[in-house]
């Protein structure tokens, strides 16, 4: 089965998107004759597995390679990079032409940009005087669709660069994109943004407006109705909580990357040598993963577990009795699902093994604890005992992040004392994780009092008695804990911020609402709030789109709910979501983590 | 019939018809062309008239000092200058094909001016041998040209627009050439220009690298021309023959006699069709076939050739000299019965109400569409405003009867003959006709105009023609603003901007860097304000010198490369400090020079940090130091006291205290200094390099596993480690080595602060049922307890403790724990409904 999903079910025509970057890339190979060495930066990898067969690479007389700080072993004279315009990739760059030279290799050297090129990597190609021996390009990858309903601008340091550093590039990069699709799918009228990140995307979107306008007059109806943009800094709650649905524990402890997860073959029962990995592609192209994704893992036991007894059943019907002909077609139909339903209950089993840990379910346990915010000394001992024994530091960190967030930061006798353990105990080169995390307040001395209790009443974040099974709100995805990213896209959707700006004003950042001209005629914009659905319907019949994207990223769990919420009765609108990258607690903490040395 | 009247003005060339209508009278007063040099552009362009100073002139009333003038088509002055170049005889003047005028004289200096007589600086030179050699005479093509010196050296630029003056090869001449003509490079073989020269009774063929003879034996050529498309010579021998012969030489294709053997002063193709020869006052039209046609002048004349024919100047008018397009004739010709005439004639009778109208239409009714198509035709090659209408007008009645035409050819003539006759305007004096319309093409036009300064008439145009405006609007943006020197920067914005609106998406910035380069570097900026693209805006304010302006849009784009063009460009421009200065005050500009500069600029980036007074981040970069020192093998290996990091360390730790705000991070740095200095001493003592660079933690851990119990109690001793940290260390440290005994040991030294939690989990990691039942029973917690039966499987006790705990959840999960063992299971049961549990 192949990684690249099958977009043909997507709401609107991602197919085309993706043809487009593969064609462009092929343009690019194309154009530089014979056969050459394409070096690809390793961070890409995954994008491009997304995009292209590499089989179809080889056909185009590529030798792939990846970016790393080791020279280039190849015969090709050609030989083209392909990287993100990352400062500390450009030393690699460096490193590998500067060998050639003292080898008296001649080579010659393509440089492509993805998504565009950026003055600060070509000074220092420049500084090291090579920049005449590279013919510099872009490759204008902005947008990926990883899945039917998911869109990627593949910026996995986005938050952390904004947050630590400052540095906003991936803003005007996730403008650049929404625009992009805005030419191919017309006008969003109208935008709706909370948070800083958020608020600054919609303005340079707005900018861009201005000065390389959509041509709205020949594209009709757009069909994304609303664009809905949430900074992760709003809600650092959610992705630090461990996720519950089936494709969010997957992440959780395999770790997907790119819509596919690696592990030992063993583990999947192939029959291979000792300790190879396999690589299981998770999308929506499998219909089996596609329906049960989205639900809470007790939920998927049971429902692999109905599966595989009903086909033991037909299985046994099928030797025992006579069966007529059609019946005989209806059971090999089944049979054809079998691959399937033998990956899911595989990994299914391998996951279980996680969670039926006594320490697991403590972790759960003080997470609901610290959401709850109501035993301040049992969270804090339970954190510092992680500490003293040394747990991986990723994992007390969430915990750590978890509790300064809801506490609004911790008292300043426990702050000192925290990150003297912390320091203590992992080494004193985190004092550079330490600072990461304060600049970006997620580990901060308490200054104010925490409104946590305020906003988790407000929008119901703790919902009591939650019914896994037959979910009725979108706390099913954590076990009682409804995401607050997810809580504000359904008010966003369903009425737009007014009626909850006071809480908006408790969370982080500005909020911004605008209405978006070119369309005064169309009648549809302006009832947005409550509409029935009928007349938001695009003429061939579908739902028209609202986009939400995450700034900093999003979770799993987090697209999980708003699949839920996109098939609720009533609901007028397919929910589609754009990130910066799709993360779990533990990628997005370990972006922070820089240790000095 | 109104027919006959067209016609009579045609003459007849063997089969061919030829007319020669006068489309301008000449506007100008008092110009003898016998007593100037005169160039005329092709496709209706200017003429450039100066007095001939190779010719001895009588002066009137006028300055002996010569003036260069152009006039247009139509004979109505563009503009004039005064000639005072150095350098000797004007030798050759000619257009090229972007209408420069280009000015040859006898030094082998090229000036070179533009339809307003403005002089193109720089001046070409040919080069130092024809400084020396003096130029005869030269030879121009489209965008190119030869020149031929005195000594009978060739040289050649090949194109202006990038004019680089080379040598043709030696034709080693003794004698001047009889005459000269050049195959302009698109029609050679070579793709370089090819110079024929008529030398004795042959043809030399110079080339760049090469001389070949052609024609051996074809007699003296007095004068050659070459025709349009390069395939055809027409030459005029010594002893007064015209001889067509194509140019490799290998054919003749006619020959005629002349009266006379003195050579024409003129000698011009008049299309592909025939020869015009000039002498004194006469014209002589020579075809292939036939008797040729003669016209008599009292008047001297130029030709100008075209592509479809030849324009003739006189004193008095222009005239243009064309074979009489087939469609014409076929409508006007004497007696001509063809579809077209008749329904030429059927329109006449029609707007005179007679009936025979109809009977002509009836006549012609099945190739009406072939007549509606030649009426139409002919009034595109018709230079006559009225006719243009009644040929429209005929085909316009044609259209009525007839079902299967193409409409669309009618209005697309309209529209071009629209344009046509806007240009014909004797104050444009643009006398293009349909098929130099055609070939020029309208963007050309509508270059041609904005050059002359004609933007009102080329933006209308271009609007007529549904074209981008913007070329038009920035052209006449920029002229402005060269024009204005004496209107103020607002009142000139004022009226630049008025215009530019009208044009959407137009960039603000070109026009602004124009007037940068007029020495208006206010009203640049004021322009480039309003220029809506920032990557376009930036650059600009840059190179204008509005650093801090630029800086600012930069930011506000949300562009951080723009930020990182304008960080640069001031980075190399200021001093160091000045520059700090500047971007200190902008968050994100900082932020993006801190995070280029991290990567590649670690002392510039100290001197920043020390110049803003932000130590603790210097403090924080010297720390960070102190790892790459650490890493280092030559600083960390050769130097065995660390000591170079540990002084880095403590310079952090100084720096750190320096704020209130940063105790904390100055007590780390203190504590870290000290750990290496122990680790080091651990090192030397242990002879086991495994301290370094672990934390206090991993230290006491290292040292317990070793059995060097006394130096684990001077670290947890130096670094006031808690009780509580020290216990869960202690404890998987003797649970790492196996060491039982001493863990029993340890846990009976005192109560342990933690409980005995640590020790059980140790225990139960290791596998170790048996040492762990030591210390579940001392859990003060009975749901530990339980837990901890459960975890080596014991149920019985498990659920003994669970039911001490009164924890209904906790015997649920217990149970599910022992799902397999149906007896566990049942125990379960039981307890749970004795508590009541659901």
């Amino acid at each position: 089965m192949a990684q690249i999903p099958n977009l043909d079910n997507a709401p609107f025509n991602l197919t085309s998107l993706r043809d487009q970057s593969q064609k462009e890339l092929l343009n690019i190979l194309k154009n530089i004759r014979g056969r050459k060495c394409l070096v690809i930066d390793p961070k890409l990898g995954g994008s491009l597995s997304l995009i292209i067969q590499t089989s179809l690479l080889k056909e185009h007389g590529v030798e792939l390679r990846y970016l790393s700080a080791d020279p280039i072993q190849t015969e090709c004279t050609k030989v083209v990079y392909l990287v993100r315009p990352q400062l500390n990739l450009m030393k690699f760059i460096c490193s590998h032409i500067r060998n050639d030279i003292s080898k008296g290799l001649q080579r010659e050297y393509f440089v492509y940009f993805v998504p565009r090129r950026a003055v600060a990597c070509e000074k220092i190609l420049e500084e090291d005087n090579f920049h005449h021996l590279l013919t510099i390009g872009e490759y204008p990858l902005y947008i990926l669709p990883v899945d039917e309903d998911v869109l990627s601008f593949e910026l996995d340091l986005a938050y952390k660069e904004c947050q630590v550093d400052g540095d906003t590039s991936s803003l005007w990069h996730i403008a650049k994109a929404i625009h992009k699709l805005e030419f191919s799918f017309g006008l969003i009228p109208n935008v709706r943004a909370k948070g800083k990140a958020s608020v600054r995307v919609a303005d340079i979107l707005n900018r861009m407006q201005a000065e390389e306008p959509v041509n709205t007059s020949d594209m009709g109806m757009p069909e994304i109705n609303t664009l809905i943009l949430i900074d992760r800094e709003v809600d650092m709650i959610t992705p630090m909580c461990t996720q519950l649905t089936y494709e969010g524990l997957l992440d959780e402890f395999l770790h997907v990357n790119n819509g596919s997860v690696e592990l030992d073959a063993s583990i999947m029962g192939v029959q291979q040598q000792e300790g190879k990995k396999i690589k299981v592609p998770l999308n929506s192209s499998d219909k089996l993963f596609k329906e049960i994704r989205d639900l809470n893992f007790e939920v998927v036991v049971q429902v692999l577990r109905q599966k595989a007894t009903s086909m033991k059943q037909d299985y046994t019907e099928m030797t025992t009795t006579t069966q007529t002909v059609s019946e005989l077609k209806d059971f090999v139909k089944k049979l054809n699902s079998l691959p399937e339903i033998t990956r899911h209950i595989n990994l299914a089993q391998h996951l279980s093994a996680f969670t039926s840990k006594p320490s697991f379910l403590g972790r759960l346990d003080m997470e609901h604890t610290i959401v709850e915010a109501q035993s301040y000394d049992i969270c804090f001992e339970y954190i510092e005992e992680m500490i003293h024994k040394q747990e991986p530091l990723v994992n007390v960190l969430r915990l750590l992040i978890l509790f300064s967030i809801t506490n609004s930061g911790l008292p300043k006798r426990n702050f000192d004392y925290l990150r003297r353990e912390l320091l203590h105990s992992y080494g004193f080169e985190h004092m550079a994780t330490l600072n990461n995390l304060e600049k970006a307040g997620l580990l901060k001395k308490q200054e104010t009092k925490s409104n946590w209790l305020t906003i988790k009443r407000a929008l119901q974040l703790v919902v009591e008695d939650t019914d896994t099974t037959n979910p009725n709100d979108i706390a099913y995805v954590f076990s009682g804990y409804a995401p607050l990213s997810i809580r504000l896209v359904q008010q966003a959707v369903r009425s737009g911020w007014r009626p909850i700006e006071e809480i908006l004003k408790l969370l982080p950042g500005p909020h911004s609402e605008t209405k978006r001209s070119g369309f005064a005629s169309s009648q549809s914009i302006d009832n947005l709030a409550g509409a029935p659905a009928s007349i938001d319907k695009v003429t061939d019949g579908r739902r028209s789109l609202v986009l939400v994207v995450f700034i900093g990223g999003v979770t799993f769990a987090e697209i999980s709910a708003l699949r839920f919420l996109s098939a609720q009765e009533g609901m007028a609108y397919d929910l589609i979501v754009g990130t910066t990258k799709i993360v779990g607690g533990h990628s997005l903490t370990e972006t922070f983590i820089e240790s000095l040395g | 019939m109104a027919n006959v009247s067209v016609a009579a003005e045609w003459q007849l060339l063997y089969n061919r018809y030829y007319r020669k209508p006068e489309i301008y009278p000449m506007q100008w007063k008092h110009i003898d062309l016998s007593r100037n040099k005169v160039a005329g552009a092709p496709f209706g362009g200017p003429i450039a008239v100066i007095r001939d100073d190779s010719k001895i002139v009588q002066l009137y009333a006028e300055s002996a000092l010569r003036k260069l003038r152009i006039f247009n088509s139509a004979g109505v002055q563009i503009s004039e200058t005064v000639w005072k170049h150095p350098g000797g005889r004007l030798v050759g003047m000619a257009w090229t094909d972007d209408q420069t005028l280009i000015c040859v004289v006898q030094d082998g200096t090229v000036f070179r001016y533009n339809v307003h007589a403005e002089l193109q600086e720089p001046n070409i030179s040919m080069g130092k041998e024809c400084f020396e050699q003096n130029v005869v005479e030269c030879v121009f093509w489209g965008n190119g040209m030869v020149c031929i010196t005195e000594a009978n050296q060739i040289f050649c630029i090949s194109d202006f627009k990038n004019p680089n003056p080379c040598k043709l090869a030696d034709p080693n001449l003794d004698e001047y050439p009889l005459c000269v003509a050049v195959i302009e490079p698109q029609y050679t073989m070579s793709g370089n220009v090819e110079v024929l020269l008529a030398v004795d009774d042959l043809v030399l063929l110079v080339e760049e690298d090469g001389v070949q003879q052609l024609g051996a034996g074809i007699g003296p050529l007095q004068k050659m021309v070459v025709s349009r498309n390069g395939k055809l010579l027409a030459s005029f021998t010594h002893d007064g023959r015209l001889l067509v012969i194509s140019t490799d030489f290998s054919k003749i294709i006619f020959e005629y006699s002349c009266e006379s053997a003195l050579p024409p002063d003129q000698l011009s193709w008049c299309g592909m069709d025939s020869v015009l020869l000039y002498w004194d006052d006469m014209l002589l039209m020579v075809g292939p076939y036939g008797d040729p046609v003669r016209y008599l002048y009292d008047e001297p004349i130029i030709l100008i050739p075209e592509c479809d024919g030849v324009r003739i100047l006189s004193n008095t008018s222009m005239e243009f000299l064309q074979r009489v397009p087939d469609s014409t004739v076929s409508i006007f010709k004497i007696g001509s019965t063809l579809p077209a005439a008749l329904l030429y004639d059927a329109l006449d009778h029609f707007d005179r109400r007679s009936a025979k109208a109809d009977e002509n239409l009836r006549l012609i009714r099945s190739s009406l569409p072939e007549a509606v198509e030649a009426c139409i035709d002919a009034a595109g090659h018709e230079f006559d405003v009225s006719r243009q209408r009644t040929l429209l007008r005929a085909a316009s009645y044609g259209q009525a009867f007839c079902s299967h035409v193409q409409r669309d050819r009618f209005q697309v003539m309209c529209k071009t003959l629209r344009v046509l006759n806007a240009v014909h305007n004797s104050e444009i004096g643009i006398p293009l006709s349909i098929q130099q319309y055609k070939l020029l093409t309208a963007p050309v036009l509508i270059g041609r105009l904005i050059n002359m300064h004609q933007h009102l008439l080329a933006l209308r145009i271009s609007e007529y023609l549904g074209m981008n405006q913007e070329v038009v609007i920035m052209h006449w943006a920029c002229s402005k603003i060269t024009a204005s020197l004496a209107i103020p920067d607002a009142t000139l914005l004022e009226i630049l901007l008025d215009k530019l609106r009208l044009c959407k998406g137009i960039s603000f910035a070109a026009v602004a860097a124009h007037a940068d380069k007029n020495g208006r570097r206010k009203l640049a900026a004021m322009l480039v304000e309003h220029e809506s693209r920032s990557s376009k805006q930036v650059p600009l304010l840059l190179s204008i010198g509005e650093e801090d302006t630029a800086l600012t849009k930069a930011t506000e784009s949300g562009d951080t490369d723009l930020v990182y063009l304008v960080l640069f460009h001031i980075w190399q421009k200021r001093p160091a400090l000045e520059y700090f200065g500047m971007i200190q005050a902008r968050p994100l500009a900082r932020d993006l020079f801190i995070t280029y500069a991290r990567c590649y600029k670690h002392e510039f980036l100290k001197d920043f940090f020390l110049s803003t007074g932000q130590l603790q981040d210097v403090a924080f970069l010297l720390w960070k130091e102190s790892w790459e020192l650490g890493k280092n093998p030559m600083a960390s290996k050769g130097s065995p006291l660390h000591g170079p990091r540990i002084k880095i360390i403590e310079k952090a730790q100084s720096l750190f205290s320096e704020t209130k705000e940063h105790t904390f991070e100055s007590k780390a740095a203190e504590e870290h200094a000290k750990l290496i200095r122990i680790q080091h001493e651990l090192e030397v003592t242990t002879k086991q390099a495994i301290f370094v660079d672990s934390s206090i933690s991993d230290t006491i851990r290292t040292c317990i596993v070793l059995g060097n119990h006394r130096a684990a109690m001077k670290v947890k001793t130096e670094f006031k480690v808690s009780e509580k940290r020290w216990y869960w260390l202690k404890v998987f440290a003797l649970a790492t080595i196996r060491d039982w005994d001493a863990l029993e040991k340890f846990s009976k030294e005192k109560r342990p602060p933690i409980g005995y939690r640590p020790f059980v989990e140790a225990c139960i990691d290791a596998d170790e049922k048996g040492e762990a039942l030591k210390y579940i029973p001392k859990l003060t917690d009975p749901r530990e307890r339980a837990e901890s039966y459960a975890r080596i499987g014991m149920a019985k006790e498990a659920a003994d403790a669970a039911s001490q705990a009164k924890d209904g959840e906790l015997l649920g999960r217990l149970k599910l724990t022992f799902a397999q063992n149906a007896a566990a299971s049942s125990i379960f049961d039981t307890l749970r409904d004795r508590l009541g549990v659901a």
